[in-house]
């Protein structure tokens, strides 16, 4: 079950068999989603993907006897047990053979260092970009794409860099990569950028927060700003991890505005883990394009993924507004394990939103924040 | 207090001790003997403790006593004798600052008392800003010094102001000739990048244990009890214990020592980020290949084959590791980050060698870790040398 040191194959996976027709079905439903269609029957599908999983992944299915909890015993999804971040850093969760590994930043020592198996990437693809397509772009914009992570190319093992990669492809009119073995390419982005400005383009800028901060302290440093084009955007993820000096939010969208002429609107922060399939978003952009401008920022997500906040030591839900842990049941995560208990402290905000507080104290250090100094240190 | 209240303070307290200049050391040692009786039994302060220090009554009642203890005679007399020379005593403190101001975390309660004590040892005037969570214990035991001596008890100044207030804070080490600061890293920092003076910075450090040929049961107990008092949130609560033998059966022995030191010292309720690490750390181990996890009402114990040292979340919350030999200890530790090792069954002295080298200040008995005495030489620094700006090698102090 637990993954080996000389493990060649992917460990704790069952044996190989086709792709479960359901996934291509979830994957369809949240596709009709993204075009206007109903949300997927959460309920229904959350007891599909428990009994799928627990039937075809074994180490989840160990887990769940450990805790006397059978597709038969759970009447509610909220009783679906969980997989904490840390089994993924031991032990390999699928239902099939992957079509792409994915592994969590921020440490050298490979044995801290999480992975999600993806049996089925189309589900994860469909997932991923209709809910970037809905709250990142809510007016429809077809934008050029700057790439401040690295391209799938380099960090095939980035959940982050292949999502860029799809939006690219298939959201944007392109994606121009930014980030080379030696990290930010600074003055080709300066460069790239006074291009735009000059020539009234407007852009996608998708980044971890920790290069957006590096681009800024090089704006200051040469006392650069640009005016980008109308509707340009910025998409950033990884708060403050890799980072050499705090920048909170207000400061990031404070730089936005001062720096590249991006209202504070226009600056999407991403909420994603390499454990999921799914991600959430902050709410401005799709509040604003909705008429709700006065609603308070938060983290929202689409209709198959909703995030719990318990009690760290009972698990139980915690009174609303009040902080735990966060848990989030991804029914995009289908071909791996649905409900996911991270290291994360957060707490509920409205019907549908989350606020992320930090990380549990002690916690191993992780993040796509930290794809940066990964490269930068080799 | 105001900043010129204070100020004022400190240059009374300064006064008062060029008065007590040649007074022989033995007489402070006395008082701060009779000072530190009265204030254990400070009914007043025991129950204040509880809601200001975040400790259970329970807890409470068991720690004053052990604080207080500290300043007990022989030990004093061992120290001021050690390191003003021979008959030092008899006469009055040699010459050295006139003011050593203190700023003390609140982590633990009653870090005051040893703080002041030194202070007076070294002959100097002292100024002690308390932490957050016990500024009742400073002011109490000047009060207790008063009713003992109130000629030295003139030259101590207890204050408390929330941290960032930049003008007190200026107020009371401006006249310092030595500031002795502990607390977090982050905290210890910033005082440092702000003081002009010499500063003696204690930052955080754990302590561990280790278990060789000792009855288990007796050890379990012992050690159970040393992780928790002061819910082990100081630099002497053990976060690891390597056992020779059957580790994982200790670790079981541990649980259940733990869930008995409970029912005499109930623990509080941690908050939410406590609780939050304490799960990580538990669903950690079960996860980890060959690792166990026990967890109950006296907190919680992980077996983890892996020998290397990680501190836990607190809360008492210990490791347990697998010990191949004792000579292996020392290698074990992480360099400068541990401060005390206790001990069952296991001979300190071949070890004390490489243990001071690994940066450990002090060894002493399972059951004893939380039971310090002045001499002990908190990040191998001479006691009262620290305050006096003599420089000279780690110390380790292994205790009989």
């Amino acid at each position: 079950m637990h993954r080996g040191p000389k493990a060649a194959s992917v460990g704790g996976v069952s044996a190989a068999r086709p792709a479960a027709p359901f996934e291509a079905e979830l994957a369809a439903a949240i596709e009709a989603w993204g075009r206007g269609g109903p949300a997927p029957d959460f309920e229904a599908w959350a007891h599909r993907v428990f009994a799928h999983q627990y039937a075809s992944v074994l180490p989840y299915r160990a887990l769940c006897d450990r805790r006397g909890v059978t597709p038969a015993t759970v009447s509610r999804w909220e009783d679906v047990p969980p997989v904490p971040t840390a089994a993924f850093r031991r032990v390999d969760f699928a239902s099939g053979p992957p079509e792409a590994v994915f592994h969590t930043s921020g440490t050298t020592d490979a044995s801290a260092r999480g992975r999600h198996l993806v049996p089925h990437l189309a589900l994860y693809r469909a997932a991923a970009l209709t809910t970037f397509a809905r709250f990142v772009l809510p007016d429809g914009a077809q934008l050029t794409g700057l790439g401040l992570v690295p391209s799938p190319a380099l960090r095939p093992d980035s959940s982050l860099a292949r999502m860029c990669g799809w939006v690219g492809e298939t959201l944007a009119t392109g994606m121009e990569w930014f980030v080379g073995a030696d990290g930010l390419a600074v003055d080709a982005l300066l460069a790239r950028l006074a291009d735009a400005e000059a020539r009234g383009e407007s852009l996608l800028l998708l980044g971890v927060t920790a290069a957006f901060a590096r681009l800024f302290d090089a704006c200051r440093a040469r006392g650069t700003r640009f005016r980008l084009g109308p509707g340009t955007r910025v998409m950033d993820t990884g708060g403050a991890k890799g980072m050499t000096r705090p920048l909170s939010r207000p400061a990031m969208l404070r730089e936005c505005w001062t720096l590249l002429g991006v209202a504070g609107y226009w600056v999407v922060n991403e909420y994603g883990m390499t454990e999921l399939s799914s991600q959430r978003y902050d709410s401005a952009l799709a509040d604003r394009f909705a008429g709700r401008s006065l609603a308070p920022r938060r983290l929202v997500g689409p209709p198959w993924l909703r995030t719990r906040v318990l009690d760290p030591e009972t698990l139980a839900p915690v009174p609303p507004g009040a902080t735990g842990l966060l848990c989030h049941h991804d029914l995009a995560n289908a071909g791996s394990a649905a409900v996911v208990l991270t290291e994360d402290l957060g707490h509920a905000v409205g019907d549908d939103g989350i606020a992320v507080v930090g990380r549990v104290a002690g916690a191993v250090p992780r993040g796509c924040g930290m794809l940066l100094d990964a490269l930068e240190a080799t | 207090m105001t900043p010129a209240a204070l100020d004022a303070a400190i240059a009374r307290a300064v006064e008062a001790r060029a008065r007590l200049r040649d007074r022989p050391l033995e007489r402070t040692v006395a008082a701060l003997v009779a000072a530190a009786a009265r204030w254990r039994d400070d009914g007043v302060l025991a129950a204040r403790l509880p809601e200001e220090a975040r400790l259970a009554p329970a807890m409470v009642a068991a720690v004053m006593p052990l604080a207080a203890g500290a300043l007990e005679p022989d030990a004093m007399g061992v120290l001021v004798e050690r390191e003003h020379g021979p008959g030092a005593l008899r006469r009055g403190a040699p010459d050295g600052p006139a003011v050593v101001a203190h700023v003390l975390a609140s982590n633990v309660p009653a870090l005051a008392l040893p703080a002041i004590a030194l202070g007076c040892l070294a002959g100097a005037a002292v100024v002690v800003k308390s932490g957050r969570h016990d500024t009742a214990s400073a002011p109490a035991f000047v009060r207790a010094l008063a009713a003992a001596d109130p000629d030295l008890a003139d030259t101590v100044v207890a204050a408390y102001w929330p941290g960032g207030d930049r003008p007190r804070e200026e107020a009371a080490l401006r006249r310092a000739d030595v500031v002795v600061a502990s607390g977090g890293a982050d905290a210890v920092a910033a005082l440092a990048a702000r003081s002009r003076t010499r500063l003696v910075a204690h930052g955080p450090r754990w302590s561990v244990a280790a278990v060789g040929d000792a009855d288990p049961e007796a050890a379990a107990a012992a050690l159970a009890r040393d992780v928790a008092l002061y819910e082990q949130r100081g630099c002497l609560s053990p976060h690891a214990v390597w056992v020779a033998g059957d580790a994982r059966g200790f670790a079981a022995r541990l649980a259940r020592a733990l869930d008995a030191v409970a029912a005499e010292l109930p623990p509080i309720g941690a908050d939410v980020a406590g609780r939050a690490a304490r799960r990580v750390l538990l669903d950690e181990a079960e996860w980890t290949p060959g690792a166990a996890a026990w967890s109950g009402p006296g907190g919680a114990v992980v077996y983890d084959p892996e020998p290397a040292f990680r501190p836990t979340c607190a809360l008492r919350t210990i490791r347990v590791h697998p010990l191949p030999a004792p000579a292996a200890l020392p290698a074990l530790l992480p360099p400068g980050a541990i401060e005390c090792v206790g001990l069952a069954g296991v001979d300190a002295a071949p070890l004390a060698p490489a243990l001071r080298a690994r940066g450990v200040a002090r060894v002493c008995a399972l059951g004893r870790m939380q039971m310090p005495r002045l001499t002990w030489p908190c990040g191998q620094a001479a006691p009262l040398g620290a305050l006096l700006g003599r420089s000279g090698p780690p110390l380790l102090e292994v205790e009989p």
